[in-house]
């Protein structure tokens, strides 16, 4: 694959549209009610979505809306004050610790569902002391405990597949960001996660990396992985998701089909800051 | 002169030889004692149990605050009377003494790990949030992160401060001389006092330390060399 992909954004006609969600599929993740503060500054008041299987949801919003503390809920990585999280309908359990904070009630479980939730962050977040390769056999190996040599070979799969096997034995350090992020994207698709969720897989790129990027995650969302997707690309989230989900002050403004909430959407908040954000 | 070097009967070969290798010993699990303690409470620092934080911070502001040859001093006389005080707790009346190694491997270890804190503290909290969060949501657990991610990324920060704590280290080990310890300083006084001729033997004795510093400096620097793989750095 050539590094100099710009993306189909460019061109106003996108070639794939996500098939509409299908209501008899089962539940991949399910948040309830979930409430999340800091201190006394409360960033998400009370917000429930869910997530079935083949789905792609966008959350979008501008910067303090809550959508990546959100995301960050569905993996523990942030722990709701109150509210309940389902992955495929298995309830995490949490109680309330030491100095009335909410914990895990069972780290064990946080653990195992973690494997289960490939996660895509916008710094990316390889480990620097270990190479590409390195870095996407990790966890298969030591927490999944998958024999050294299979990792191997999934792992070179993965890395033809996002396109940098030529760069297996680098350090992340020796990669430009776009190349650095679809490694972090093979790291998370090694673990043969349910869903795949991405919190702003591109903002922290160069303008001209961004399609490489984007154009991995197409192709993930077009082989049908449920992923929950935050982003400020409009034009992709329009194309690849199913669902979009718009966060407003810690509470869903207004959610709905791409093709509703993106172009035609009933919230006067929606709208300027589409108009903001489809002029830039 | 060459004769009271050599390793003849006349000579302070044998000695001195032995002496380095009990100055290398001492120091290499006096750093390792306190490598080890400073990890403990370089986590006790950063983490949010308020007595764990207190009692570090008062360790190291101890410890650092006072003189080596005092805590050596007070590990020497009180040590023993510690330990027979702890042994009658637990029903035993007997006489105990602690030896002299064990004593000079705590006091400069509890030295050298008042140290060795601060620099794994500041190393810690220089590795990268993200990569930790990365370890966490694949599902390590938490040992196999401070194993696989947060060992590795904090010794490229601490490796150069530990270096200089373990060059302290060695150093320190001359003070517990004065509890008859046979390591270089203690036999070079000696040997000083028996042939008339300190100079001689207090020049070897600082040859012998350049000898285990500089040596350990090519050491240290081929540790960082491979802790900082993957920085770009050299």
């Amino acid at each position: 694959m050539d590094d100099h992909c710009i993306s189909a954004l460019a061109d106003a006609s996108p070639v794939h549209r996500h098939p509409p969600p299908n209501p008899a599929a089962p539940l991949a993740v399910e948040l309830e009610d979930i409430h999340k503060s800091y201190g006394p500054l409360e960033v998400i008041k009370g917000v429930s979505l869910s997530a079935r299987e083949g789905d792609v949801i966008t959350l979008i919003g501008s910067s303090g809306s809550g959508k990546s503390t959100l995301l960050r809920c569905i993996n523990l990585l942030e722990i709701p004050n109150s509210g309940a999280i389902r992955i495929s309908g298995e309830t995490i359990g949490l109680k309330t610790g030491r100095l009335g904070r909410t914990e895990p009630a069972d780290h064990k479980q946080v653990e195992r569902l973690r494997t289960r939730l490939g996660m895509v962050f916008q710094s990316f977040n390889l480990w620097s002391h270990m190479t590409i390769l390195q870095n996407i056999i990790e966890a298969p190996v030591h927490v999944l405990g998958v024999p050294k040599a299979e990792a191997i070979d999934h792992a070179r799969m993965l890395l033809d597949k996002v396109g940098i096997l030529s760069k297996a034995d680098s350090y992340p350090v020796q990669l430009s960001g776009g190349q650095q992020q679809r490694a972090a994207i093979a790291r998370a698709l090694a673990m043969q996660p349910k869903v795949m969720l991405f919190d702003e897989p591109t903002s922290a790129l160069d303008p001209e990396l961004v399609g490489e990027v984007l154009r991995v995650i197409r192709q993930l969302a077009e082989e049908g992985n449920t992923m929950v997707l935050v982003t400020h690309e409009m034009a992709f989230a329009r194309e690849v998701s199913s669902e979009v989900v718009f966060l407003h002050q810690g509470r869903i403004e207004e959610q709905g089909h791409p093709d509703k909430v993106l172009t035609n959407p009933d919230s006067e908040r929606v709208r300027q800051f589409l108009s903001r954000h489809l002029s830039s | 002169m060459l004769d009271l070097l050599s390793f003849g009967p006349n000579g302070w070969g044998a000695q001195l030889l032995s002496g380095t290798l009990m100055t290398l010993l001492v120091a290499v699990s006096a750093f390792g004692f306190g490598v080890l303690i400073g990890s403990f409470a370089a986590a006790a620092k950063l983490g949010d149990r308020l007595l764990l934080r207190g009692l570090a911070e008062t360790y190291t502001t101890v410890v650092r605050g006072i003189p080596e040859l005092l805590v050596i001093y007070l590990l020497f006389f009180g040590g023993s009377g510690m330990v027979m005080a702890l042994a009658r707790v637990f029903g035993y009346d007997g006489y105990l003494e602690l030896n002299a190694f064990t004593i000079g491997v705590v006091a400069v270890g509890l030295i050298s790990g008042a140290y060795s804190t601060e620099v794994i503290r500041a190393a810690v909290r220089a590795v990268p949030k993200g990569q930790l969060e990365a370890a966490r949501a694949c599902g390590m657990p938490k040992m196999l992160i401070l194993r696989r991610i947060l060992v590795p990324l904090t010794l490229r920060h601490a490796l150069p401060g530990l270096g200089n704590v373990w060059q302290l280290t060695l150093k320190d080990t001359a003070l517990i001389s004065v509890t008859a310890l046979a390591e270089i300083m203690r036999i070079a006084h000696l040997a000083a006092g028996a042939s008339r001729q300190p100079f001689v033997f207090y020049t070897t004795a600082a040859l012998l330390y350049l000898l285990l510093t500089s040596a350990s400096t090519i050491l240290f620097e081929q540790a960082e060399r491979y802790a900082n793989r993957g920085t770009g750095r050299r």
